[in-house]
């Protein structure tokens, strides 16, 4: 069954300018990435993966190419529509600073929601299931420093998943776990994947994080070195 | 939620920002007090010139003020002034004979304005009767009685008991004099008036300038409601056409430039206060936005858009503000309150202050407008404060943001 596209990355170049010598980052990038992958991008440091999971998730913007989101070619966004795309259709989880410290779980989980002015009732009862979710149920009310890093990355996940995006980005979510955290984060993950459909791309140095992976794209130098299926 | 998560940042340093609301509480504070002061100082200076000069209305011929002739005389001055006294508008009303003359002893002689006074209704009007510093006040029953100031006493080298001999003009222009028994030693906050005035009584300068018994140069009026001088003074000029009615503000027209002087002074110090305050302000947000980069980095990401980000520093700036400008006009208030009752004492300074017409014990006081101004200057302060740490938190990219370690 062909399943859709929801990332479709064409032949995308990215130069870094803000050195003395500019810094070729990606050079000619093309990858589609269709609904329900969970997918991993791996590579050697400074091979360009944080840079490709920039620009695939709007942060940034390609020196030369084109991405589409959905049906949306994000070229053509404004700053602020690209915050509000954002804020629609991509979850993010970083590798850490992903949660508002003064806020509780909960409210993290909420914020986005919140952001898109969603009445309350849906809001409560959507952070309960993605609390529930993610294995943290009991853990609603404490806030991210109370919390294990291992648990901040599952809160991270549900707060990512709160505004249903169209996929979840993930660059390197599992970079500062223990290795019982990154297993259990995965887990979860690979779950919802499983049970939800829910798209994940994320990139990895960690052969624990690929080993999971269904299908690992490698780059190196800025280009596509490998793309395969696990089964 | 964001004004949640502006006043939960407000605490995630809290030295800093309890350092920076602890500014914002002294420098209110210290500006409520200086405006009091100022607001007393002024307060005494005005009142010690309506006390002893202007009253609140003076009513007088329309002559009478022109070349402060013996002969301009209200007519049956006392009726009016019982009239007068009896209005539930007015306070205190006096009538007054002025006489200009020469007060001679045997050691010098001084140029002079004799009040004659009608002791128990001019007291209410000017509270002469504190103002005595040795002996009695005039109206024994005995004739010729005069008060003078400590100061006219030593010119002149007399002492209570002293006589001295006071030359005048009568009401027909002829040159009298009359010899007066000093029976109290006066001293007001004013040095110039001091100089000036001697108070006898009117009935004795009635008879020896041989004017109509019960008639007067002046009237004096206090009223109860100060604000309602103006409406009073035209209404008693619309029954009266043929006096001249004046408020303080007419006799003394500095009065109320130094009103406006003072407002003017009071937004002035305001400004400087605020100045002072707001760069340390922006520096603490500055602090605040740059350690956070990263969080913002997220929250920007994640999709709070640029005008949320900037709304959140301004309004984590106004808190600020607003937790230290309440506690700082409390004590500023609670202080003035304090020494409004107690007073100030600036008799080490009061040979100078005396020159101006003030007296030695200063009360400060604030009035709402205080305030309401202050209240005002502190939020556009905080605002001002807030614009350009809130410029360099939306101006963070996302990427460059998260990507600092
Ligand atoms: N803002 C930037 N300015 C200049 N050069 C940059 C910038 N961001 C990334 N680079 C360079 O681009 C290249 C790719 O960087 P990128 O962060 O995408 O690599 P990565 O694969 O994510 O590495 P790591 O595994 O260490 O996270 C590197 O050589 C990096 O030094
Ligand atoms: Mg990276």
């Amino acid at each position: 069954m062909e399943r859709k596209k929801v990332i479709i990355v064409k032949d995308v170049y990215k130069t870094y300018h803000e050195t003395k010598v500019p810094v070729k980052a990606l050079r000619g990038v093309s990858i589609d990435i269709h609904q329900g992958e969970f997918t991993a991008i791996v590579g050697p440091s400074g091979s360009g993966k944080t840079t490709l999971l920039n620009l695939i998730g709007g942060l940034d913007r390609p020196t030369k190419g084109s991405i589409v989101v959905g049906d949306t070619d994000i070229a053509t966004l404004s700053d602020n529509q690209l915050i509000d795309f954002r804020k629609e259709h991509i979850g993010f989880v970083f590798q850490s600073y992903n949660l508002i410290p003064v806020l509780t779980a909960k409210e993290n989980v909420e914020f986005v929601m919140l952001l898109q002015k969603q009445p309350k009732a849906k809001r409560d009862a959507r952070t309960a299931e993605l609390m529930a979710a993610v294995g943290l149920a009991d853990r609603m009310d404490n806030r991210p420093s109370e919390l294990s890093g291992g648990q901040q990355q599952r809160v991270a996940v549900a707060r990512a998943l709160a505004p249903k995006p169209t996929f979840i980005l993930a660059d390197e979510p599992t970079a500062n776990l223990d290795s019982k955290s990154t297993a259990d984060l995965l887990d979860m993950m690979a779950k919802l994947n499983a049970d939800e459909h829910i798209t994940f791309v994320f990139s990895t140095h960690d052969q624990r994080v690929i080993d999971r992976a269904r299908r690992i794209i490698t780059i190196e130098d800025g280009k596509v070195l490998k793309d395969e299926w696990v089964q | 939620m964001i004004a949640k998560i502006a006043w939960l940042n407000i605490w995630r340093s809290r030295t800093r920002s309890l350092v920076v609301i602890s500014s914002i509480i002294i420098g209110i504070w210290s500006l409520v007090f200086l405006l009091a002061f100022m607001n007393g100082q002024v307060n005494n200076y005005i009142s010690s010139i309506i006390e002893n000069e202007t009253s609140h209305i003076q009513i007088h011929t329309p002559q009478f003020k022109e070349d402060f002739e013996v002969d301009q005389l209200i007519p049956n001055a006392d009726q009016l002034v019982a009239e007068l006294g009896k209005s539930a508008d007015i306070h205190a009303a006096t009538g007054r004979i002025l006489l200009n003359g020469m007060l001679s002893s045997s050691a010098a002689a001084r140029g002079v304005m004799v009040k004659g006074i009608d002791l128990r209704l001019e007291q209410p009007v000017s509270h002469l009767q504190e103002k005595i510093i040795s002996g009695q006040p005039i109206g024994s029953g005995r004739k010729n009685e005069i008060m003078l100031s400590q100061r006219m006493a030593e010119k002149l080298k007399v002492k209570l008991r002293s006589k001295v001999v006071l030359t005048f003009q009568n009401i027909s222009s002829d040159i009298t004099t009359a010899a007066f028994r000093v029976v109290g030693i006066y001293k007001t906050t004013s040095k110039r008036n001091d100089e000036l005035y001697a108070f006898a009584d009117i009935a004795d300068l009635q008879r020896l300038a041989e004017m109509p018994q019960g008639s007067a140069h002046q009237i004096a009026l206090l009223v109860n409601d100060f604000d309602a001088t103006d409406t009073l003074a035209a209404e008693i000029s619309n029954q009266h056409q043929l006096l001249k009615v004046e408020t303080y503000k007419e006799i003394s027209p500095d009065l109320e430039l130094f009103n406006s002087q003072i407002k003017l002074n009071m937004i002035i110090m305001t400004t400087i206060f605020m100045l002072a305050l707001i760069f340390g302000i922006i520096n603490t947000m500055l602090m605040a936005v740059l350690e956070r980069m990263k969080e913002l980095g997220m929250l920007m990401a994640v999709g709070m858009n640029k005008l949320r980000v900037f709304f959140m520093v301004v309004l984590e700036t106004l808190l600020i503000a607003l937790i230290g400008a309440p506690i700082g006009m409390l004590l500023g208030y609670l202080t003035t309150q304090y020494l409004n009752e107690t007073g100030i004492d600036l008799s080490t300074w009061s040979e100078a202050l005396e020159e101006f017409g003030m007296a030695n014990i200063i009360r400060p006081f604030v009035t709402a407008d205080t305030f309401f101004i202050i209240s005002i200057a502190v939020v556009i302060t905080a605002v001002l404060a807030s614009i350009y740490p809130a410029f360099k938190a939306i101006r963070l990219k996302p990427v460059q943001a998260l990507r600092k370690i």
